[in-house]
């Protein structure tokens, strides 16, 4: 199990790296094309189709990081007045609804994509790109990202039912402001000290 | 219908179930219950198409910007320079952190990144100078709003998609707004520093040689602001291709600092997805419901609800203004505009306001928004950033300036020209 989650938080982490890459990228290859058409009166064509396909694939493949690190919003007015074992149960059923809605959107996308690929769809761009491939990739980042959903919603059911309360919350609860706040704060102090030593 | 998806909406918000589920499980629910065809097989299309939708692409581009520039060192050299331009006024340095998150609000989309950056460099000169701390903590927490009315901006990107207006358009209506606001802010902080001199700290001084030298500090924002909008005005780039301008603009300004290392593009990266994948979570869930309240029919029952309350456009204005300032107390911007933006847009636009002028008058609702308690974005991460005291020195402090808000919006609302006159030169 700890191995399964290390492995898990470690492919959330390349898949934030590789949607990164790819929208800097994206950033590239259509600044250039802006300059080209400004100064050479040339056109890549088709940037801004592949910066769409970037965004989705990018956006698929950082969902997994950004449920880990709880990054996904919740209002929390409410919720930091109930009991501790309240909120765990609502933790766990959040974490449960989110998961069966990205589900559904991932089934249904499984039929988008085998639409594509049964009719050769290809987009109307110069690129003529076949539109399976990048809903494939898409589809793949959603699946990583289910798989590693299911399997925090395991380990903080699993801490929760052995009472071991604090470990669910630290896996599944609401990152409190505060807390969230103190990391960006570290991170900026890190930079100062790397700063202050150079 | 409206009660019930009125009841299911803040029944999940308030759980805590997190946005993007409460708006798909919503979307889904309605059309279980209402829709005579079954809806849910639009959501794999759905899904895909506002995935891939190039003007959303603009949302990272912002994103990676910011959290290069973070890195690069910008913001600290700009807020030195304009210390030792600024410090003149009763209240001085605290006019440096309006002027600091105005200027940094042109290179930056969200508010959030403009009040982290100048709190950080600014937090330390309290205490040197003996100012009012609430005040000054104010003025950074309501100084950050300036983000997103300033271009570009994030927010304006996300009303311009989800009720099909310009985004150019918006931006340069933006620009005027923001620097009266940035005005307004400076003259809260005269009159209180007026009414009460000991809040305005000792005054410093600075040699005219130490400021010229530290002008070339202000042209790094500058370059990025002309590469964005500039760009856009110039012809050259749409929306979301000024923003992939940017993203260069910021690359060279790292590079030339030599602050372009790889770690610090991956802890970027890691940043950027992360806030992206969180925003198009909602944003997918968000079009899917809207596909459905369409669908079922549930824009032109409230649309007919909203007639039959007969309303002239003076009282719906003040209504959603209200409505708007109650609501954001308690969610955070992105989620509220998302969820609530789509059905109110419309309603507006048919009592006869101008869209691009209600988009701003949005923008500065949520502003006050990211500044009123208990759910403040500006306000946690300023006291954050203090990391002593408790967090009621920040909300009294930025009090005045949630007034000065409201009064913004007087203020649009008698000259709306304010935010119109731009698009309308640019238009002809």
């Amino acid at each position: 199990m700890d191995r399964l989650s290390a492995l898990s938080r470690r492919v959330s982490r390349w898949g934030l790296w590789f949607g990164g890459a790819l929208v800097l990228l994206a950033a590239i290859v259509i600044g250039i094309d802006v300059l080209m058409r400004k100064f050479l009166a040339a056109s890549i064509g088709g940037a801004d189709e592949l910066a769409g396909y970037a965004l989705a694939i990018g956006t698929a493949w950082g969902l997994g990081a950004a449920l880990l690190d709880r990054a996904h919003i919740r209002i929390d007015s409410l919720y930091v007045h109930f009991a501790p074992a309240l909120r765990i149960a609502l933790d766990l059923a959040g974490l449960a609804l989110f998961l069966a809605f990205f589900g559904l959107v991932a089934w249904h996308g499984i039929g988008v994509a085998g639409q594509s690929w049964t009719a050769g769809s290809r987009s109307q761009s110069a690129l003529e790109t076949p539109i399976v491939v990048p809903q494939v990739v898409w589809l793949a980042g959603l699946a990583v990202f289910l798989a590693s959903g299911i399997l925090l919603f395991a380990q903080a059911l699993a801490a929760a039912l052995a009472g071991r309360a604090g470990e669910a919350v630290r896996l599944a609860g609401t990152r409190s402001a505060e807390e969230e706040v103190e990391e960006e704060i570290r991170d900026l102090q890190e930079r100062a000290a790397r700063e202050a030593g150079r | 219908m409206i009660w019930v998806t009125l009841a299911i909406l803040i029944g999940l918000l308030a759980l805590a179930v997190p946005v993007a589920a409460t708006l798909g499980v919503l979307g889904l629910a309605l059309a279980e219950i209402y829709a005579r065809l079954p809806l849910s097989l639009a959501m794999g299309e759905i899904a895909w198409a506002t995935s891939n939708n190039f003007l959303l692409v603009a949302i990272p581009f912002f994103v990676l910007l910011g959290e290069i520039l973070l890195r690069s060192g910008m913001a600290e050299r700009m807020y030195g320079a304009l210390v030792l331009w600024m410090p003149w006024l009763p209240g001085g340095l605290m006019h440096s952190n309006v002027a600091a998150c105005a200027m940094f609000a042109a290179t930056s989309g969200s508010s959030v990144a403009t009040a982290a950056t100048i709190g950080t460099v600014a937090m330390s000169e309290i205490e040197k100078r003996g100012y009012s701390e609430r005040l000054f903590l104010g003025t950074i927490a309501a100084g950050g709003t300036l983000g997103i009315l300033i271009p570009p901006s994030i927010n304006m990107i996300v009303y311009g998609v989800l009720t099909e207006t310009s985004i150019p358009k918006l931006y340069l209506a933006g620009i005027i707004p923001g620097l009266v606001l940035a005005g307004m802010f400076s003259l809260t902080v005269l009159l209180f520093c007026l009414w009460r001199p000991e809040w305005g700290g000792t005054r410093t001084v600075a040699t005219w040689d130490a400021r010229v030298k530290a002008l070339p500090d202000l042209v790094p924002p500058l370059v990025i602001f002309l590469a964005v909008i500039g760009s856009i005005y110039a012809g050259w780039a749409t929306a979301t291709e000024s923003a992939a301008l940017g993203v260069l603009a910021a690359l060279g300004v790292a590079a030339s600092r030599r602050r372009l290392t790889l770690r610090a593009l991956l802890q970027a990266f890691e940043g950027t997805m992360r806030t992206t994948a969180m925003i198009m979570a909602i944003l997918v869930a968000a079009y899917f419901l809207n596909f459905v309240i369409t669908s079922i029919g549930l824009t032109t029952q409230v649309n007919r609800f909203i007639t039959s309350l007969g309303l002239s456009p003076t009282e719906l204005l003040v209504a959603v203004i209200a409505f708007y300032v109650v609501l954001g107390m308690f969610m955070e911007t992105l989620s509220m505009m998302v969820a609530t933006v789509p059905i109110i847009a419309p309603i507006m636009f048919q009592a006869g306001y101008d869209p691009i002028w209600f988009g701003i008058l949005v923008i500065l609702l949520m502003e006050t928004a990211m500044i009123t308690p208990p759910v403040g974005i500006n306000l946690y991460v300023v006291q954050g950033l203090r990391k002593r005291g408790r967090i009621d020195d920040v909300i009294i402090g930025t009090l005045p300036f949630v007034a000065t808000l409201v009064l913004m919006m007087v203020v649009l609302a008698v000259f709306p020209d304010i935010a119109l006159v731009l698009p309308r030169a640019a238009a002809n």
